[in-house]
């Protein structure tokens, strides 16, 4: 672990049964960046984070957090990172006062209530301090779970899916807090995400995970430079035999999931048109084009594609249940 | 990194000498405080706290008004002055069997609406969850004890006994409302289903209000009943209190057992907590 590292796991296995849901990690995250996890669904990106903050039990490998080692003092971890969960995590029959009351305690804070002041000013919710927090919108609400997780000063603050659930505009607002929080307190921010745009935008190193594996690690410029190829998907009506696909020069790689075909291809602006050329008077359904992206870095190291969706099928039992839990 | 390095071994923890624990005075207050606040915020617990013990008196109190007192004097082993002046320190002392229900029910909702996780992401301990909920939940039991016995002096009950019986009489249904609080939440700790609690505590309600010597005198059981009526708690509490409701005397052994009750169910119980209580 450098110095500047603010997280350092090796060999990071946590079991659930017989499922390995987070694989051998070795991670390393410096200090005062903003660190994304990014995969699918289902990827282990959650579980990483309750391993490293303790909530966890660690199944095998080590971790370093905050300069503490999680497995074998957990608690002083826990005084200093901070948390704000996918699901929005709140006590509603209290008011956002009290929520941060209940925080300083168990924290352990003995004075708080001048930082609490002016968390609460910072995120615009001074004035409805003393209201139900149940009475809140959504928006409100995540704020007022990052002003917590951010009462008792912590050195590393963990969001998982920060951003999950909510609209556009409420996401790109999210977005300018995290940069503020990370820029004016100082603080190293590891989130997890699944959204290509979010992890481009907002961090500047970025694990890509996939099956409780860490892929690859990089910034999201280096990562996209690793990936020197374009990638063309095109779905076609009738099957089309995959020494067609091939012999159009410029095609590096060709990969089949049902009538859709993905290419890995030297230039997309060279290749299309030699492909038309080669498909026509077959029916093509539909073309998409994918330029170096953090997307195509997960297509060429997993050979699958990562989507605002999710690669396999949405969880919506999960998603609707976190979303009830928010507005409970 | 290499992954074979065992990331202890490789770099010292330098921040952290060896005594890892941080002190949970402070968190437990929190919890507790937080219990306080939603329980006495609900003005629907509220009410139904304070109209239950109500309930049982004028209903069940009121049952056996038409029995001569002779007759009641010999069914009770005892010289009352009316069926509900027997009654008080049972229907007390069991009333104090469900409460632990509460503390369940909060806890089975922290966990399921995400909100353990935000407690135990921070420095407190799984024990320090358990007491605080258990504490919460006999205190909010405690309620009812200052309501009944004014229901009792509304209905016409004439007690006996000065101050200081008064009190150990209190610290009795405390103690045994505490034990009941821990019990609930160890069985529970594992438990995820909303509905467990009150499985629960139907299942244990009825036998131990029953088999104990709230209600009737134990002297008029079978002999298995009486084993078990031997064996709980209820039946110590009750006697405790009728003793001091009725004769103005205590039998302080019969704290004891309280005492031994409540301690060996918060030791139990934390050590269940500390292992199996859930986060999720």
């Amino acid at each position: 672990m450098a110095a500047a590292d603010a997280i350092a796991a090796s060999g990071l296995t946590k079991f659930y049964g017989h499922l390995r849901a987070v694989d051998h990690v070795d991670l390393r995250v410096p200090a005062g960046g903003r660190f994304g996890l990014l995969g699918p669904n289902g990827a282990g990106k959650t579980t990483m984070i309750k391993l490293l903050t303790g909530l966890s039990e660690i199944s095998e490998g080590d971790a370093v957090v905050a300069g503490y080692d999680v497995r074998t003092d957990p608690m002083h971890v826990k005084q200093n990172v901070g948390w704000v969960a996918s699901e929005v995590i709140l006590d509603d029959d209290l008011s956002a006062w009290e929520n941060l009351w209940l925080q300083a305690k168990l924290q352990r804070l003995d004075r708080w209530t001048d930082r609490a002041e002016s968390l609460l000013a910072y995120f615009e919710l001074g004035d409805r301090r003393k209201d139900k927090v149940g009475t809140y919108s959504t928006g409100m609400r995540k704020k007022l779970e990052i002003a917590l997780a951010l009462l008792h000063a912590p050195q590393i603050i963990f969001m998982d899916e920060p951003t999950i659930g909510l609209d556009a505009g409420t996401r790109r607002t999210l977005w300018d807090l995290i940069r503020g929080v990370n820029a004016e307190f100082g603080i190293t921010v590891l989130l997890t995400t699944h959204y290509i745009e979010e992890a481009d935008i907002l961090c500047d190193r970025v694990a890509v995970i996939d099956h409780g594996r860490i892929v690859a690690t990089g910034s999201p410029s280096e990562l996209k430079a690793k990936v020197r190829t374009d990638f063309i998907e095109i779905e076609l009506a009738p099957p089309v035999p995959e020494d067609r696909l091939r012999a159009v020069p410029g095609v590096l790689e060709a990969k089949s999931a049902g009538p859709v075909w993905t290419l890995r291809v030297e230039s997309a602006e060279v290749v299309l048109p030699r492909l038309l050329a080669a498909l026509s008077g077959e029916g093509i359904r539909s073309i998409r084009v994918d330029k170096p992206s953090l997307e195509t870095v997960f297509l060429d190291l997993t050979g699958k594609r990562l989507d605002a969706e999710g690669t396999g099928p949405v969880d919506y039992r999960k998603f609707y249940a976190q979303m009830r839990r928010a507005r409970q | 990194m290499n992954g074979a390095t065992r990331m202890a071994d490789a770099v010292p923890t330098v921040r952290s000498p060896s005594p890892t624990y941080v002190p949970q005075g402070s968190q437990f207050a929190g919890l507790y405080g937080r219990e306080l606040l939603k329980t006495f915020r609900n003005p629907w617990v509220l009410l139904i706290t304070l109209v239950q013990p109500f309930m049982w008196l004028a209903f069940f109190g009121s049952s056996f008004s038409g029995v001569p007192l002779a007759a009641l004097d010999v069914l009770l082993h005892a010289q009352i002055q009316s069926y509900l002046q027997f009654l008080l320190p049972g229907v007390l002392s069991t009333s104090m069997l469900s409460i632990g229900m509460f503390g369940s029910m909060s806890t089975i909702q922290d966990k399921r609406f995400g909100f353990m996780k935000r407690i135990l992401i921070t420095p407190t301990s799984k024990a320090t969850v358990y007491l605080a909920k258990a504490l919460g939940s006999a205190t909010r039991g405690m309620v009812q004890i200052p309501v009944m016995i004014a229901a009792a002096l509304v209905f016409g009950v004439r007690l006996e006994g000065d101050p200081l019986l008064w009190a150990g009489w209190i610290l009795g249904l405390v103690l045994l409302g505490f034990g009941f609080s821990c019990f609930f939440l160890a069985v529970t700790a594992s438990s995820t289903d909303w509905q467990t609690p009150g499985v629960i505590s139907n299942f244990i309600t009825m036998p131990l209000m029953f088999a104990s010597g709230a209600l009737f005198p134990s002297a008029n059981f079978p002999g298995w009943m009486q084993t078990i009526s031997d064996y709980n708690p209820v039946t110590y509490a009750a006697l405790f209190g009728r003793g001091i409701v009725l004769n103005g005397t205590a039998d302080w052994t019969y704290l004891g057992y309280l005492a031994i009750f409540a301690a060996a169910m918060v030791a139990i119980g934390t050590l269940i907590a500390a292992r199996y209580l859930k986060v999720e």
